[in-house]
């Protein structure tokens, strides 16, 4: 391998033991009269960088003045505040005071090369040639992109002619993103590249030719070329591959990331058979070929959405929705303060509620679904919870246009917290704040949801003069260890105090984060970390409990 | 060959602003290494790799936020390194900007040299404690 060469006047040792330590450098010294002398010689042997320790300022200047000429980075040794005035004037790419420990100066003559391009075009050429590098292989998932798949398969689908795309569309991830923060959907990501590049090493078909790209957030992409003499994979193989795909990526996630995140997951596949034709681009071949397989994979996906809305109909008639319950708890004591009501399907396909109310809302179920999900939070209060616990209820504020939701739902209002999400736009403030009113004179309380979740800040917050605050997820995760989601929350802890209301932190999983939002003041805490989500057993029955409905 | 003290790459379009930061920090014990736009902070990014990045949000060309995102996806050195932004940003929105290009902290400008020292500690610190 050829030497990087760094020509200097040095006589100090830590400069040769820098030199040293770096890899691939040799040392040329020359006295200081000769230096300039010797760079055109030594730009001939790969020249990569010059120190320069001279304290004269002729020498100093003809120094850079060359080396640059030659389009050579210079590194100053500074004895000096004067030499250190000069060398900067002079344009030197780095300098140093002397005297400098070994690791300073071979630090500066890295950072002199990487910062010396050879010509303004390189320089962008170099940082375009980050980004594609970047390109080809996916930074999270570590899995080669569509242009280099076409690349490799290039040879192997004309030998073979013949050529399986499927297509593996990950919906919901957006969900997660939306919900949880982008941190959240990078660690789901990579534990799904993980689950799927474990799976094809086990599965049937890893004996014949298979590569997987990841296009963009949900979607991946195989190309399964059969191995000579081997027959394709059939619809029967590739139907019954999916089934157990599903089955251990949902499991990783779940195992992971917990219930809520994994009853989320689904993937809908489609799959095109693609045959070589020396007529034809290749590439062409296969963007068609993929373009099938997306399209196969959204008709199954619609498919499934019928048979969702079906199954939710279903539910809606047969009552078929359960309530878990997950704990707030004080956060100086642990004690609970009250739970959250979370609907849950008893159907699995419609077992999150995320899902749940996605499928309503896409055939106009909303009210209808909100409707038995409040009647079945409500039972509870007076048959699950006990003393003076709070339930925490959420509405969605189009559900205060539902005329069959009023203020006389509920038996004990005071027992109510209403929870309503920052992220439905609300349009008429003075109408909504007027309905609003009248529930609280009844003694309900409201809560913002995933407050801090959008760019708005806290004068939206304000505008609903909540009782209680409760911080967006993505706020909280990883919040021990990010100065700017402490500072945020701070700021709300502050603005809450300073507005009679109290703050809770949802979505607490480690007991760092816990700490972290303790130490910041927040009132109130809700998570993993100190409790899941449950059924609640029930309570004796006090009798005439004013609520008409018969448990499932 | 084991490093001792934390490398810092400051970046800023300001020459003056560069300059003062560098001698400040490196009268701290750190070693630093400045650039003065979005390109030659992604250049240098890779050859000095380092612990923390000190990044001007508002700069000709690339931008911090750009720069940010483009580091975090860095596939060897996007995760561990601290990045802090220096910016003028006091108000929800831009934090919450902050928070989306992936930055760790940010340095409220015109800041005093102690607080941005103890911005980089507890940054090193924090990032130290990850490490282990």
């Amino acid at each position: 391998m050829k030497k990087l060469l760094l020509l200097t006047d040095a006589s100090d040792p830590a400069v040769a033991q820098a030199v040293d330590s770096l890899e691939g450098w040799v040392l040329r010294k020359v006295p200081s009269d000769q230096l300039v002398g010797a760079i055109p010689a030594a730009a001939e042997d790969d020249l990569k960088a010059v120190l320069v320790c001279s304290t004269d300022p002729s020498t100093l200047r003809h120094v850079v003045e060359n080396a640059h000429g030659a389009g050579i980075p210079v590194v100053v040794g500074c004895a000096d505040d004067v030499a250190r005035r000069r060398a900067v004037e002079l344009g030197a790419e780095e300098w140093y005071r002397c005297p400098a420990v070994s690791e300073e100066i071979a630090q500066r003559i890295r950072g002199a090369t990487g910062r010396r391009a050879p010509g303004a075009a390189a320089l962008g050429e170099r940082v375009e040639n980050v980004e594609y590098e970047q390109m080809l292989n996916d930074s999270l998932t570590g899995l080669p992109t569509l242009p280099v798949m076409i690349e490799r398969s290039r040879a192997l689908f004309k030998e073979r002619g013949e050529l399986v795309v499927l297509y593996l569309n990950f919906v919901r991830y957006s969900k997660v993103e939306e919900i949880y923060g982008w941190e959240k959907l990078d660690a789901v990501l990579e534990t799904t590249a993980t689950a799927v590049r474990e799976f094809l090493d086990d599965t049937s078909l890893s004996t014949s030719r298979l590569m997987v790209s990841f296009t963009n957030d949900d979607d991946f992409i195989f190309f399964h070329v059969p191995a000579a003499g081997v027959e394709a994979a059939s619809e029967n193989d590739i139907t019954d591959m999916v089934a157990r795909l599903q089955r251990h990526v949902g499991g990783r996630i779940e195992a992971q990331h917990g219930e809520d995140i994994a009853a989320l997951f689904d993937i809908y596949v489609g799959s095109a058979h693609v045959y070589y034709s020396p007529k034809i681009r290749l590439e062409r071949l296969i963007y068609r070929g993929i373009r099938e397989a997306a399209n196969a994979a959204r008709s199954i996906e619609e498919r499934e959405r019928a048979r969702r809305v079906s199954d939710l109909r279903t539910s809606l008639r047969e009552r078929a929705v359960y309530i878990e319950y997950h704990p707030i708890v004080v956060t100086e004591t642990k004690e609970i303060f009250g739970y959250e009501a979370l609907a849950r399907g008893v159907m699995r396909s419609l077992r999150s509620p995320e899902v749940m109310f996605d499928v309503a809302g896409a055939a106009d179920l909303v009210w209808e679904l909100s409707r038995l999900c409040r009647a079945r939070a409500i039972e509870g209060i007076d048959q699950r919870l006990q003393g003076d616990e709070l339930l925490f209820l959420n509405v969605d504020p189009h559900d205060f246009d539902d005329p069959t939701f009023d203020q006389h739902e509920v038996r004990s209002p005071e027992r109510v917290v209403i929870e309503i999400t920052e992220r439905t736009a609300i349009k008429d403030y003075p109408r909504f704040r007027e309905r609003l009113q009248r529930f609280r004179d009844m003694g309900f309380r409201f809560a913002v949801d995933d407050a801090g979740s959008g760019y708005a800040g806290l004068g939206s917050i304000a505008n609903l003069e909540p009782d209680f605050i409760k911080l967006d997820i993505s706020l909280i995760n990883g919040i021990d260890t990010n100065f700017i989601k402490q500072n945020l929350v701070s700021t709300m802890v502050k603005f809450a105090n300073d507005h009679g209301a109290k703050v809770i932190a949802e979505g607490v999983e480690r007991a760092e984060e816990f700490d972290a939002v303790k130490a910041l003041g927040v009132h109130l805490v809700q998570g993993f970390f100190l409790h899941r989500p449950s059924k609640l057993p029930l309570v004796p029955a006090t009798p005439a409990a004013g609520v008409t409905a018969q448990s499932a | 060959m084991a490093q001792q003290k934390p490398s810092i790459l400051v970046v800023d379009d300001n020459q003056d602003n560069a300059e003062i930061i560098r001698q400040y920090l490196e009268s701290k014990g750190y070693l630093i290494s400045v650039a003065h736009n979005g390109d030659e902070a992604l250049r240098l990014f890779e050859t000095v790799k380092p612990a923390l990045v000190l990044l001007d949000v508002m700069m000709p060309g690339r931008d911090g936020w750009e720069v940010c995102r483009i580091m975090r996806q860095h596939p060897a050195l996007g995760r561990g390194v601290r990045i802090v932004m220096v910016t003028a940003l006091d108000d929800w929105q831009d934090k919450r900007e902050a928070l989306q290009t992936g930055a760790d902290d940010y340095v409220e400008k015109p800041f005093d040299l102690p607080t941005l020292v103890g911005t980089v500690e507890r940054n090193l610190a924090m990032q130290h404690a990850k490490a282990s």
